[in-house]
């Protein structure tokens, strides 16, 4: 069926992944992706263990070295005076399920989390809602529900997209996708995504998505002002 | 007590050759020299063991440069890559008591934190909102679920319909309990923070109401 796509992060996503070279909303649309997918969690697993070996081989000459021998006995002398931790930080409990049209939806643990800020659902254009996480000042992040029957109008991306599905299905000109399945859009596609069923995802978009069809074109200046908008809150 | 005690086993058995090396000796043998012997591991149990300064020492001396050309990498800002090292082993030694052979290699376990820290300070820095920690995205424990222990499928067979009939039998606040438990695999102590009760609370419900389902379902009698 989906032939053409792969529906998971490619392992150059998750090199950056593991090395902590992503922005925060990537970060955590991966991270995300893993609590749902073992293969990926696995596989990210073996990439930290490479990175960490290149980290340490001494034969790998580093890239940026101190500039000088700094004697750091004092900051080590302040460290040591530092009490130490006897267990695990306790987390904050989190709820986990989301709820969206009467169905509860279990989510991912850094999802979860996420959202306990809260979420403030908004209609968008036919049967579609949005809600926005703030995660960092560079992407737009968002839940994406599609009611049963729904379709996105004809759209491609500026810059890529990734999406994540939570719940239900949906599908495009390239395939069809269902919960834990990763996706990543970029400009060089041009697709109509329409759910039968219904669907929850979790998008995070690097640049403005732009229609390309019909009227909804007209939305794209507010494509672009939302994307400023969201990318420009500060803590 | 007890997890002293795990780790010294695993700590006896896997690294049990520089025991000697890290103890608390009265004349302890060259650090540097013995430089290449020490594993990490080793070193970071005698930190958390034994606060073992000496210890401490080596591995800032094994790490500190690492952790700048971590930090540089990810930040581009020798400042912050210098804040990381101070970070990230301050973090080291704070944690040192909860590290244990389980939870993989030394390397990769201050690899671990260090880019957790770094993360976490670069989104301050760029002044992101803090919904969200490094420790949310990578989970210290991600690849080792525990393996539930009341999963028995070669058990006697006992009629599925049945037992949703007798699940229904419990009080309210009793299935609330053993639904957490043992139908989400919740904690006890998510499960009591879920349910908004103390944790005896909801020990002693459970307690009770599977003691009532084995009565129900005949296994006492």
């Amino acid at each position: 069926m989906n032939t053409e796509v792969e529906l998971h992060p490619s392992t150059e996503l998750l090199n950056q992944f593991v090395q902590g070279e992503l922005v925060t909303g990537k970060s955590v649309v991966v991270s995300a992706h893993m609590e749902l997918c073992t293969s990926c969690s696995a596989k990210a697993k073996e990439l930290q263990d490479l990175a960490v070996s290149s980290w340490v081989d001494p034969g790998n000459t580093l890239e940026f070295d101190q500039s000088s021998e700094a004697d750091y006995s004092e900051m080590v002398a302040g460290i040591v005076k530092s009490p130490q931790m006897k267990s695990e930080p306790i987390k904050d409990l989190v709820e986990v399920e989301i709820e969206v049209l009467n169905r509860s939806i279990k989510l991912p643990k850094v999802l979860a989390k996420a959202v306990s800020q809260g979420l403030k659902w908004k209609k968008v254009v036919g049967g579609i809602s949005e809600a926005q996480l703030f995660l960092d000042n560079e992407t737009l992040c968002e839940f994406i529900y599609m009611a049963p029957g729904c379709r996105v109008p004809v759209h491609t991306h500026l810059g890529s997209e990734s999406t994540l599905v939570l719940d239900g299905s949906f599908e495009d000109e390239l395939g069809e996708y269902n919960a834990s399945d990763f996706i990543i859009r970029d400009s060089q596609h041009n697709h109509q995504p329409r759910s039968k069923e219904g669907c929850l995802c979790f998008a995070v978009l690097d640049s403005p998505l732009k229609f390309t069809e019909g009227f909804a074109r007209l939305m794209n200046p507010v494509n672009r002002y939302k994307f400023k908008k969201a990318t420009a809150r500060v803590a | 007590m007890y997890r002293n005690y795990a780790k010294q086993e695993g700590f006896n058995k896997e690294v049990g050759l520089t025991v000697r090396l890290v103890s608390m000796d009265s004349s302890p043998p060259s650090l540097d020299a013995e430089d290449t012997v020490i594993s990490d591991e080793a070193l970071l149990i005698a930190i958390g063991n034994n606060q073992d300064i000496d210890a401490f020492n080596q591995l800032f001396k094994r790490f500190s440069k690492k952790i700048f050309a971590l930090g540089m990498k990810l930040t581009r800002n020798e400042q912050l890559a210098n804040d990381l090292i101070q970070e990230a082993l301050l973090n080291v030694w704070q944690k040192a008591p909860l590290y244990d052979l389980d939870k993989g290699s030394g390397k990769g376990w201050i690899f671990t934190l260090s880019r957790n820290r770094c993360f976490d300070m670069l989104r301050k820095q760029k002044r992101q909102p803090n919904c969200i920690r490094a420790d949310d995205i990578w989970p210290l424990e991600s690849g080792a679920e525990p393996t539930l222990v009341h999963e028995d499928k070669g058990g006697q067979e006992v009629e599925l319909s049945l037992i949703e009939g007798y699940f229904d039998k419990l009080s309210d606040p009793q299935r609330a309990v053993v639904e957490q438990i043992y139908l989400k695999d919740r904690t006890h102590e998510e499960a009591a923070a879920y349910l908004q009760i103390p944790l005896g609370t909801l020990k002693s419900r459970l307690r009770l109401g599977v003691a009532k389902l084995r009565n129900l379902i005949g296994v006492d009698q």
